[in-house]
């Protein structure tokens, strides 16, 4: 029968992650009168319970940052500063607006919904060049997640052939189909505890996608799930491929070292065609600048998807090219070399934010791979150095139903988000995204059109 | 333009924000020489008191003060003076309002003065578009105060535009080249409407009902009130099309754009309700777009029914900015539009999705530029005015809006600003604005005392004109009308 995709979300709320963005310091003036008790409508102030006579201090993360209580104080007793320990938080990629905004999605599984305009600056780097279009008047009714006519969001893993010259001959390799653009990462940050791996694949299973998983880290617990999992091995270390759970796996990604023999390749891929005939063939690359002759290898040995891997900043391995700019040019590459249908194109790392999904299938991807923002929404701070054995939030000892429903709840809102930016073009299907380069808006080609004239003589357009 | 009285209008709290804390050391011996010298009046002491009263540290000027004559810290005898950077200064503001643009907005709707302090009035910190664009002005300061004076209070520039520039219908000219947003009943507050509409009729310029119907408190000011159509139809009835002057259709909005409208349930109280004819409590959603508009034949068929209706009344056309803004303008004006309104994605007052005030459609600078090239190129651009909105927050924005290519702006945050909005952006879900300014709730609406409001409004709109006409003078120019597309009176602020 026929089933609308639907994520069950629920709230769950984290005490680690209640890291506000602002701290109320209350100081001596304070004759405890209470004004800032009423004027603050989210309960920051309050009275000492065991002595109602005083004010206790301040719950700084349900501050919003109205000021309020400040202005109305009537002896100046009341200041607002930034919380440090919220400004630690991550780097200069995975900023603390960024994590932040994870953790509520996570927290809620809603779209970031607020008042009061846009806050951010004008762009930025990578994904924050790029605006996504609308579509104005003439086009289909859509309203959005709320909206009466579905926009679908699967896409197929898997090659689509040309055209079919020959039934006998039909390639036994399916396509798979997901209902996110997005597949999840176990392990981001090489953490390989069952407490990070099973939430991370139970989200998988229960969202119709799949999930990575190094072939070192699976047990035997995971074997339900084995269907949502993309089993990952380094061609190098690839052994024992005539055993379980190489043979029943749905998808396997062969990750390749940067130097690697195609010949091996080769064997490899065709060992694990004859003992597992149905399973996708991925390859996770490092190197996102490829030339056309090594596609036709690609081709030949049967890959049908390659995974680009970036680092967490987004940066490719090999090249330090951002994730957004190899995949536009892998696009274009494979596009002129007529074999785009034929390969399924994924991109890892950096993927930080819902935006980001829509925005590297513009630019050619077929999906993304989330890894580290999945940690994040089981409360992880992006420490500067990961020590996981001495990390603020235990992240290994949470209790794995909790992350997984947070992982579940941020995706949700990832999507809703997708939806949000689909239904704006007017697009009802995703894979319809792909590579829609014409329904962006990227700042450079903008700001030259618009102003090039201008600062021609009197100042750089850049 | 005698009609518009300036009266100096305080701030509504107890403390004001500064950039600086002004503190006195344990060795101050109350001497009350500070009292004295400060023109800020940052020191007092209460009749009848010896200590003098903690500083009123928000009137400080902080260092620039040093320049003066009255630098209150080395003129005390005992050293016990000490001004720092407040740090909470970098708690209030974002790049796009960043604390200078709030606290001398604030400044501007207190006194309807330029702002004379050392915070950026003009630009904010967002480092794109308007944020990166200067005037090729050299100095500033070459002219006398008296000279100033003169200018910004005489006649002969003129800062006036026109709303309708087809060969018919009436004609109806404002005289700043600005009038104010739709926000809604229901977004906003009673008060803070009735302000907005007070200082519209003050300044003889207009404000939009916005799509929550139209508060039969508000037909006293018909005659500066727009009336709006939007997708959701709330509110809207032959009466209110009727007793209107200009009437706005809303395509879409820059904030959220292709996404229709949102209230959250928190905010639809029972008198919002009753004005939406909906169910109270319950989130409302315009939908997008007009389901009966899909071609600009249809937005013609729209245009002729309201026409119909009220055969006086103007037509603008409120779109957002996709790449194909150009066309969908060119449409607009085919359609019988008077007034192209472009929505830019970095503005707007609602509840909207993050992702969509961030990502969806190209902000403003580039839209207005494309469009009005485009209307040019046609032919028809002097036939239908251009009005730009959607992050436009200062005097200087609205010159470079000009600038570019539009014949004015629409305003919506910067009232809110005057009203005391902080941009917290609480503003959407619960019991709405804690300020009192964004809000259906009827304790904290008290906050804001509607006259008191209007004359914010009309302070800020004092000291914007006094700053366009001074800007005009220095250019050479009579009228705001020959700024634009002076593109040549441009310059990037990296350029040296
Ligand atoms: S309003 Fe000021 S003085 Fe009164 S309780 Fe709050 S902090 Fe203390
Ligand atoms: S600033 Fe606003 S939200 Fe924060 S404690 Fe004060 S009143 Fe409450
Ligand atoms: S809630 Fe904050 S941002 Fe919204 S109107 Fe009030 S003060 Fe301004």
């Amino acid at each position: 029968m026929y089933k609308r995709y639907h994520i069950e979300t629920s709230p769950v709320e984290l005490s680690t992650t209640k890291i506000g963005k602002f701290e109320i310091i209350r100081n001596d003036s304070c004759l405890n009168c209470g004004r800032c008790m009423t004027h603050c409508i989210y309960d920051v102030h309050k009275r000492d319970s065991d002595d109602p006579r005083i004010m206790s201090d301040p719950v700084n993360h349900l501050c919003k940052n109205c000021f309020s209580c400040i202005q109305n104080c009537p002896y100046q007793a009341l200041e607002m500063i930034k919380n440090k320990e919220f400004e630690k938080l991550g780097n200069t990629y995975w900023t603390p607006q960024i994590i932040h905004t994870i953790w509520n999605e996570a927290e809620e599984g809603k779209i970031p919904i607020f008042g009061a305009g846009y806050r951010g600056p004008f762009r930025g780097s990578g994904f924050d060049d790029i605006w996504t279009d609308m579509s104005e008047i003439v086009r289909p009714t859509r309203d959005g997640i709320h909206g009466r006519e579905y926009i679908a969001t699967s896409v197929d893993l898997g090659r689509k052939l040309p055209w079919i010259s020959d039934f006998a001959k039909l390639d036994l390799t399916n396509s798979y189909e997901i209902q996110i653009p997005m597949l999840l990462d176990t392990s981001p940050l090489g953490l390989n505890s069952r407490g990070i791996i099973l939430p991370i694949i139970k989200a998988a299973h229960k969202l119709g996608t799949l999930a990575f998983l190094d072939i070192e880290n699976y047990f035997d617990e995971l074997k339900p799930y084995l269907k949502s999992i993309a089993l990952r091995c380094s061609l190098d270390k690839i052994t024992h491929l005539d055993r379980a759970p190489w043979r029943e796996a749905n998808f396997i990604e062969i990750a390749l070292p940067q130097k690697y023999s195609i010949s091996e390749l080769e064997r490899v891929l065709k060992k694990l065609k004859s003992e597992n005939q149905t399973a996708l063939i991925s390859l996770g690359l490092t190197n996102p600048s490829l030339s056309a002759g090594i596609f036709k290898q690609f081709k030949e040995a049967r890959a049908d998807i390659l995974n680009f891997y970036a680092d967490n900043h987004g940066q490719s391995f090999e090249g330090n090219i951002f994730i957004c700019e190899s995949t536009r040019k892998l696009q274009l590459d494979l596009v002129k070399e007529r074999m785009r249908d034929e390969v399924t194109i994924l991109g890892k790392g950096g993927i930080a934010a819902a935006e980001h999904v829509p925005k590297i299938i513009i630019c050619g991807a077929d999906a993304a791979v989330l890894d580290l923002s999945l940690l994040v929404a089981a409360g992880c701070r992006v420490c500067k150095v990961c020590k996981i054995d001495d990390c603020p939030v235990e992240l290994e000892k949470l209790d794995p139903e909790i992350a997984e429903q947070r992982i579940i709840n941020m995706i949700c809102a990832w999507r809703d988000q997708l939806l949000e930016i689909l239904s704006a073009m007017g697009i009802r299907d995703v894979r319809r995204l792909r590579g829609e380069k014409g329904r962006a808006i990227f700042h450079e080609e903008i700001e030259r059109e618009s102003f090039e004239f201008i600062f021609k003589e009197n100042g750089p357009v850049k | 333009m005698k009609s518009v009285e300036i009266r100096n209008c305080n701030s509504r709290f107890h403390k004001n924000i500064g950039k600086y804390t002004v503190s006195l050391k344990d060795s101050c011996f109350h001497c009350g020489l500070c009292v004295e010298i400060c023109p800020y009046c940052v020191f007092d002491r209460i009749d009848g008191f010896n200590h003098v009263s903690t500083p009123n540290s928000a009137g400080c000027l902080g260092p620039d003060c040093k320049e003066g004559p009255y630098y209150c810290t080395t003129k005390c005898p005992v050293d016990a003076i000490k001004i720092e950077l407040d740090p909470q200064w970098k708690t209030l503001g974002d790049f796009r309002w960043t604390p200078d643009l709030i606290i001398t907005t604030w400044q501007q709707a207190e006194t309807g003065e330029i702002p004379r302090g050392n915070l950026e009035y003009r630009i904010g910190a967002s480092g794109g578009g308007f944020d990166v664009f200067d005037f090729t002005i050299d100095d500033v300061t070459a002219i006398s105060s008296e000279e100033i004076d003169n200018i910004i209070t005489s006649d002969k520039i003129s800062t006036s535009i026109c709303l309708n520039r087809r060969g018919e219908g009436p004609s109806i000219e404002i005289p700043v080249p600005w009038y104010g947003a739709g926000m809604s009943f229901g977004s906003i507050s009673l008060p803070s409407i009735l302000a907005r509409a007070h200082s519209a009729k003050a300044w003889k310029t207009f404000t939009s009902t916005g799509e929550g119907g139209y508060p039969d408190e508000l037909i006293p000011y018909s005659n500066h009130v727009i009336t709006q159509i939007a997708t959701g139809l709330f509110g809207v009835s032959e009466e209110t099309i009727k007793r209107t002057p200009i009437i706005e259709f809303k395509y879409a909005q820059g904030a959220k754009p292709g996404l229709g409208g949102h209230l959250l349930g928190d905010k639809n109280t029972p008198g919002v309700a009753k004005m939406r004819e909906t169910v109270p409590w319950n989130s409302l959603f315009s939908p997008f777009p007009f389901h009966s508009v899909y071609s600009v034949e249809d937005h013609k068929k729209h245009i002729d029914w309201v026409k119909t209706i009220n055969p006086d009344a103007l037509i603008s056309v409120k779109v957002s900015t996709p790449s194909d803004v150009d066309m969908v303008a060119v449409g607009s004006y085919y359609a019988g539009a008077n007034i192209i309104h472009l929505d830019g994605g970095y503005g707007g007052t609602g509840a909207a999705p993050e992702i969509a005030k961030k990502n969806i459609a190209m902000p403003i600078e580039y839209a207005i530029t494309k469009v009005h090239k485009f209307l040019l190129e046609e032919g028809v651009r002097e036939e239908i005015v251009l009005l730009a909105s959607g992050g436009i927050r200062t005097a200087f924005d609205i010159a470079k809006s000009i600038v570019l290519g539009a014949d004015g702006a629409i305003i919506g945050t910067s009232d809110l600003i005057a009203l005391g909005c902080v941009r917290c952006g609480n503003c959407e879900s619960g019991r709405g604005c804690p300020r009192g300014i964004a809000t259906t709730d009827p304790e904290l609406e008290k906050q804001i005392d509607p006259s008191w409001g209007a004359q914010r409004i009309i302070n800020l709109y004092a000291s914007w004109q006094k700053q366009l006409k001074l800007l005009l003078y220095k250019l050479g120019l009579k009228d705001i009308k020959e700024l634009r597309g002076r593109t040549d009176f441009l310059k990037h602020i990296d350029e040296k």
